[in-house]
């Protein structure tokens, strides 16, 4: 089973991250499964199942460690179910902050100090407060940076011929010719986000209040 | 005659003087001949002990059942394999890369000795890794299955021979460590091997729940008072104690504050 060691999951560190010319140039059709999958699949590390894994540790180093367990935890779950966006009130009744056999949940507030761990910079900065939402009532989770995805888009828009086509940011992540990539399902305001990674490089162009499109140079 | 007895002559008594001299000079000589023929023995069995270890070295690497046996031998010797030891004794094993160095390296060729220092090396990595964690204190059978899982984002453990590495080779490593003070060092718990990566010292009362630790999982203040005897005001100092040397984690979801040991992540539910 394609168990994610934590050893292995995404990394805190930003220069970790791929270029976005390497990904590029991978073809958009990769070899995973880009639909998103059940909570039950997803495979637990061992930490999961440690009760003290579910309480915010005194000990300084130790914390720094649990924090960056659940880092990488919170990615990988994200990944799994395609969870591009995060909102600790409701997040907190899933089986990743709630063990229902161990009887352990990690509390509001440290769901919240651990995605603001996430956000800074020591965390990689592998997660946003959603600025318009109210104090951390919602987070975007960068399992993958808006950078990588902007370079999976671009890939994707060349191995379909479409640059040069006006697309609208609906049919990016909604459309039938968007079915099986793993963007499908993002928010339009992350996808905005996204391609504005590419727009400051003067690789394309977003354009229409009503109905938003997007152009690839 | 005048006296029945004879008494010594002078002749007689040089006589014995120069018998006695040639029984020393004999002795010596025979002393010498052995022990140039145990030596020139040693040398041969040396010699051809080199040999073979530098045909097979890549066997003996592979081997963790060969470098046990050796240990054991150089230990019932009263050798040190990973200490130091004189220049060879023939210039042949000098030539052949075996000056200086450890018996490992002057008996097993130079290949032995490497994977001893690769391994030292790996261990002191994963410690390091993992510090955060557990704080500095680490099961030899966890070690082991991180040393051959590999560094994070790096090669794994292949081509060194580490595949086949044993909780013996780990426990071999460390000690190789402890002399250079870096406060790495082997600990008994209960009947677990730990390896203890940091220079501190752990007190009997600090020991002895550690001990604990490792066969119940965790301890409350409770525990520790109804079976150790110990009063409300020792208990809470040693738990404290853990959890400022990042020892324990606290769970503060039970009905009274757990603390357990992290060794118990990896036993529990884990692959």
């Amino acid at each position: 089973s394609p168990a994610p060691s934590m050893a292995t999951a995404p990394t805190t560190a930003p220069s970790s991250s791929s270029s976005t010319a390497a990904i590029s140039a991978q073809t958009p059709t990769t070899t995973f499964t880009a639909t998103s999958s059940s909570p039950s699949t997803f495979p637990f590390p061992p930490h999961h199942t440690f009760p003290p894994f579910f309480t915010l540790q005194p000990n300084s180093s130790t914390r720094r460690t649990q924090l960056q367990l659940w880092t990488a935890l919170i990615l990988a779950y994200c990944r799994h179910t395609r969870t591009f966006r995060l909102a600790p009130i409701d997040a907190q009744d899933w089986p990743l902050f709630h063990n229902a056999t161990l009887r352990r949940r990690l509390a509001l507030r440290d769901i919240r100090e651990v995605l603001s761990f996430m956000a800074s910079t020591e965390g990689g900065g592998r997660a946003e407060w959603v600025s318009d939402a109210g104090k951390k009532a919602e987070c975007w989770v960068y399992w993958r940076r808006p950078e990588e995805w902007a370079g999976l888009l671009e890939g994707w828009v060349d191995a379909t011929g479409q640059r040069g086509a006006v697309l609208t940011l609906y049919e990016l992540v909604e459309g039938d010719a968007c079915r099986g990539q793993e963007w499908a399902g993002m928010d339009v305001e992350l996808l905005q986000k996204c391609l504005q990674v590419l727009v400051k490089k003067g690789k394309a162009g977003i354009f229409g209040e009503e109905q938003p499109g997007v152009k690839f140079f | 005659m005048s006296s029945t007895r004879r008494r010594p002559g002078l002749s007689a008594f040089s006589r014995s003087q120069l018998t006695q001299s040639q029984y020393t000079t004999h002795g010596q000589t025979l002393r010498a001949s052995q022990t140039a023929a145990l030596s020139s023995q040693l040398e041969v069995f040396q010699s051809l002990l080199h040999t073979f270890s530098v045909t097979h070295a890549k066997d003996i690497r592979a081997d963790p059942g060969f470098r046990a046996e050796f240990a054991r031998m150089c230990n019932a010797i009263g050798v040190d394999p990973l200490a130091s030891s004189q220049k060879p004794r023939t210039a042949a094993a000098a030539g052949k890369g075996g000056g200086g160095g450890s018996l490992w390296a002057q008996m097993l060729g130079s290949s032995v000795q490497d994977f001893y220092f690769e391994l030292a090396v790996r261990v002191v990595e994963v410690c390091r890794a993992t510090r955060g964690e557990n704080g500095g204190l680490m099961e030899v059978g966890e070690v082991r299955r991180r040393v051959k899982r590999g560094p994070r984002g790096g090669v794994a453990a292949v081509g060194v021979g580490m595949e086949e590495v044993t909780d013996d080779d780990i426990l071999r490593a460390v000690k190789s460590l402890e002399p250079l003070g870096s406060g790495f060092a082997v600990i008994g718990l209960g009947s677990r091997q730990m390896i203890r990566s940091v220079p501190k010292e752990l007190n009997t009362d600090q020991s002895m729940v550690l001990e604990a630790l490792q066969v119940l999982g965790f301890v409350t203040v409770s525990m520790l008072r109804d079976n150790l005897g110990w009063e409300g005001a020792r208990a809470m100092a040693v738990t404290q104690d853990l959890v400022s040397d990042s020892l324990v984690w606290v769970d503060s979801q039970a009905g009274e504050t757990e603390y357990w040991t992290p060794t118990f992540i990896h036993d529990t539910g884990g692959q």
